[in-house]
């Protein structure tokens, strides 16, 4: 038995599960589902495809390089069965998979943590903006947290006869 | 929609008739061949039966065959199954000429077959190999990927001269 990877998503194929396509020079495409079939057969490139991992490692979107990758490559040497050794690999294959998943998450959230600060960023100067929106005036005159701190500027004579039609 | 209810029908038509008249099963799948192919080249692909015509993918001569019967089978042959063709087109020096009745093996079908571990194999094309009465294949070259079905069919000889293995 052995897992495959789908050609177009990047997903494992399970036993029983997909369609495996033989071309005629001899390549064979495994798909996971009848969706990356229909795909394929519309000749679509995976790494124009937004949702597979194709696009997401090209553009960066998912973690690309990791010691934890290392596990899973293809070794086509087969190993004399060995319990011990069979009994150790399922537990390791437990803890790597957490740890490339944690990895994996920690990876997205850094990519997402500018565009939250910048997404604060923009909220608090909308609310400074537009308080007069959410609190009545009255309620601000009164209440002094809520309106910004009064700063003294000091300003000349000639300066406030210009200000003034600005204001209002 | 109408592309949509035709696929469907002609899915439905499919299971109904699938067997029963090749004609109108053939007449049928063209047909949704030509709504669907402007939205998605879907095509049905059904058994291997009269009138099919196959690739030969060995070097006996013949270049195409057209089935005349399949042998095992009431809707028709599938990958690994054997054929009794007709001669349609052969390479002037080869050791089978045009109009000759063969028996063929199939080794590729465009036709889905499942796997004993529940997965499916297709091939791009329908291919066959010529042999004889026994089993034995005439030519001496297979050319292209071959299923391993064929090793439980006992078609080991193909096997052998197989360049590819799928």
């Amino acid at each position: 038995m052995r897992l495959e990877k789908c050609w177009f998503c990047s997903s494992t194929v399970y036993p029983g599960h997909g369609i495996q396509f033989v071309r005629n020079d001899a390549k064979i495409f495994c798909f996971c589902r009848s969706k990356c079939h229909k795909n394929f057969k519309m000749k679509r490139n995976p790494r124009k495809v937004k949702w597979t991992k194709a696009y997401r490692r090209l553009h960066g979107k998912d973690m690309t390089q990791d010691s934890t990758f290392e596990f899973e490559r293809k070794r086509n040497r087969p190993e004399r069965y060995d319990r011990n050794l069979a009994e150790n690999t399922l537990k390791a294959i437990k803890k790597i998979d957490k740890i490339r998943s944690d990895r994996a998450s920690d990876h997205i959230k850094n990519r997402l943590k500018t565009g939250k600060v910048q997404r604060q960023k923009e909220a608090r100067k909308q609310l400074e903006l537009g308080i007069h929106l959410v609190k009545a005036p009255l309620a601000l005159a009164q209440d002094s947290s809520l309106c910004l701190p009064k700063i003294k500027v000091n300003v000349s004579q000639a300066q406030t006869e210009e200000n003034q039609p600005m204001e209002d | 929609m109408a592309v949509t209810f035709a696929s469907r029908c002609s899915r439905v038509g499919r299971s109904l008739m699938g067997g029963l008249g090749n004609n109108l099963s053939n007449l049928r799948s063209t047909s949704s061949e030509i709504t669907c192919s402007s939205f998605l080249s879907q095509q049905q692909r059904t058994f291997i039966q009269m009138r099919t015509v196959l690739k030969v993918v060995d070097n006996s001569g013949a270049k195409k065959v057209m089935c005349i019967q399949a042998l095992k089978g009431k809707k028709g042959a599938r990958l690994g199954d054997t054929i009794i063709a007709s001669v349609k087109e052969a390479m002037p020096n080869g050791k089978v000429k045009k109009g000759k009745v063969v028996y063929g093996v199939v080794v590729r079908a465009a036709m889905q077959r499942g796997r004993c571990d529940g997965s499916e194999v297709k091939f791009d094309d329908n291919a066959v190999v010529l042999v004889e009465k026994q089993g034995q294949p005439i030519g001496t070259r297979v050319f292209g990927p071959v299923p391993h079905e064929l090793r439980q069919k006992k078609h080991v000889k193909i096997l052998t001269l197989a360049e590819h293995i799928a």
